[in-house]
């Protein structure tokens, strides 16, 4: 194209105003009403007693929050969604980076098995929860009967509060690993091969490749999958209820599990409000402290 | 010796890698074939079938547990809302992609972190703004909050295949006198199709597993969505026929099967619209 260099008078010959308004105005006027808005009216509702037992809706100030802060059931929750962002977030990066080298073998028939990643973190989460309700079922579950195929005491997966944390992260691993390796593996594809070819040449070992090479340059692939993972792992609800539902005794309620019972099961609305205003804010507080580190906007070709 | 050890180990690795992808699916698929009885006694189930025990089964979870409304409630839903987003979404991607103004970056920014949004924060205002509008237990009381949803993911994915198509193409039919909304219409668009399908594929999924609002939002069995239906038939606070329950597992894997098999071109595209560069 001769036209390289950028043409600076185009966007004032095209009146930018009003045509820009025109495209946007839809999008924007349709998120303030669906998005926005119920945003607001959340925040407003965690200032009331609105509940399905009481119904007035009357303005209580803090107190939804204050109640929170003294709440044990609400810091259960907090424990357990922490626990559970970290561990699984910290889980399928390690991994998802270790299937992203080991699909760069190349190895013959393997779109075959990516093809077959890719499946699990396109299904419904309340039916993953379902799947392996079966497959670690204590009596007649698959999972168990390999374990004690193999001479091994298996684990009360589902039933034990100490182990069904454990469980939830695992399946969440199964079924979002394979996110981070997609993108890992992407950038993988696109790094240029010349600088591992020198590095060779230079006689430096695969290991100090991986370590000084490969991992840098993949890190922002890495930074925005952990984003990414650590934010819907956050938000994850539906695997929960499909799962687990809390339980036992509350060791698999996270935030979104407790804001969810209290809304929907208890029907204290303004309460639940005030839980997820919580959720929301350690949510902008978090990602705004993350993108610094990955950028997530789609760079604009200038 | 070694090289060749290691290429089968390497096979071995994927392998079980594909196993532990696909197993858990297969075996859903065996315990929806298996009577509740054999589910109970069989470990590992046995692979040998029954084709009567099967239709009964799959008979029971799509007429009369109603999986086969739910899937034509969901294409309904989930089709509408994918169209309008596609609507609504694509100029304003495109004026992101082409139009400098002022704040136009940061716009753009919270437009897409919308799509971190979590749903708990708005599943109750939704419910009680489609109930004051009367649209409670409607197609459309899911439709509007559904469009919200996949919007972002409409506009992410758009920007980032516009971003692509050189402005030069712009600006050229600009100056043959089209109008910028015609330039949209006639010119790009036609390229950015591929675009287009990506963006409603993933808005499609994204939406389709959506289940919270529904649940607030849907009385009626006749009205529930197929993430709501399979929720209500297998939920984890009751006891529940394991055939039953896999069936319907079954039914709502299949058309996501169906749809990964249609991204497969684009799964990355969809994934990360273009932000990994």
């Amino acid at each position: 194209m001769t036209a390289a260099a950028p043409a600076p008078g185009w966007s004032r010959l095209d009146r930018p105003g009003i045509a820009a308004w025109l495209l946007l105005g839809p999008c924007l006027l349709y998120l303030a009403a669906f998005a926005i808005y119920p945003l607001f009216y959340s925040l407003r509702l965690s200032f009331t007693d609105l509940s399905a037992a009481s119904g007035t809706g009357r303005w209580v100030g803090l107190k939804n929050y204050h109640d929170l802060m003294f709440d044990p059931l609400f810091w259960t929750a907090a424990g357990n969604s922490a626990v559970m962002v970290t561990v699984s977030v910290a889980l399928q990066i390690v991994l998802g980076t270790a299937l992203a080298m080991f699909f760069n073998l190349h190895l013959r028939g393997s779109w075959i098995v990516r093809g077959i990643l890719v499946l699990p973190m396109l299904i419904t989460p309340i039916v993953v929860g379902v799947m392996w309700r079966a497959l670690l079922n204590p009596d007649w579950g698959l999972v168990n009967w390999l374990i004690a195929g193999v001479g091994l005491e298996p684990p009360n997966w589902l039933g034990s509060i100490e182990m069904a944390m454990k469980t939830l992260i695992l399946v969440d691993t199964w079924q979002w690993t394979p996110f981070v390796f997609i993108i890992v593996f992407a950038r993988l594809q696109a790094l240029p091969q010349d600088v591992f070819e020198a590095a060779q040449v230079d006689g430096a070992g695969r290991l100090v490749i991986f370590r000084h090479i490969t991992l840098p340059l993949l890190m922002p692939a890495i930074l925005f999958a952990a984003v990414f993972r650590a934010v819907d792992a956050f938000r994850s609800f539906d695997l929960i209820y499909g799962l687990s539902y809390g339980g036992p005794a509350r060791s698999t309620t996270t935030l979104s599990f407790f804001s969810f019972q209290n809304g929907f099961q208890f029907q204290n609305y303004g309460y639940a409000a005030a839980v997820a205003y919580t959720m929301l804010l350690v949510l902008i507080v978090g990602t705004t402290v993350l993108l610094r580190y990955a950028p997530l906007r789609p760079g604009h070709a200038r | 010796m070694t090289r060749v050890l290691g290429r089968i180990a390497a096979y071995l690795v994927l392998v079980a890698l594909g196993v532990v992808g696909i197993a858990p699916f297969l075996y859903l698929l065996v315990l929806s074939f298996k009577r509740r009885i054999e589910i109970l006694t069989q470990v590992p189930p046995a692979l040998t079938f029954d084709w009567a025990t099967i239709e009964r089964t799959y008979v029971e979870v799509l007429f009369r547990q109603g999986m086969l409304g739910f899937v034509g409630n969901s294409v309904i839903v989930v089709g509408a809302a994918t169209v309008l987003a596609l609507v609504i979404g694509t100029p304003a991607a495109y004026a992101f992609s082409r139009i400098r103004f002022r704040g136009d970056e940061s716009l753009a920014s919270s437009i897409l972190s919308m799509r971190f949004m979590p749903p708990i924060a708005v599943a109750i205002p939704l419910f009680l703004m489609v109930k004051a509008i009367g649209l409670q237990d409607t197609y459309l009381g899911l439709i509007l909050p559904y469009t919200a949803f996949a919007l972002p993911l409409v506009v992410w994915i758009m920007i980032g295949f516009f971003d692509e198509i050189p402005r030069e193409i712009d600006d050229a039919a600009l100056v043959d006198g089209c109008t910028r909304v015609g330039v949209l219409l006639r010119v790009i668009l036609p390229i950015a199709r591929p675009g287009l399908v990506t963006a409603a594929l993933f808005g499609a999924i994204f939406i389709w597993n959506e289940f919270l609002v529904a649940l607030y939002v849907i009385d009626s069995r006749s009205h529930q969505t197929i993430s709501l239906g399979a929720a209500t038939l297998v939920s984890a606070q009751r006891p529940i026929d394991w055939n039953i329950a896999a069936a319907v597992g079954v039914v709502t894997v299949i058309p996501i099967l169906i749809f990964s098999l249609l991204v497969q071109r684009y799964i990355v595209r969809g994934l990360t619209a273009g932000a990994v560069k």
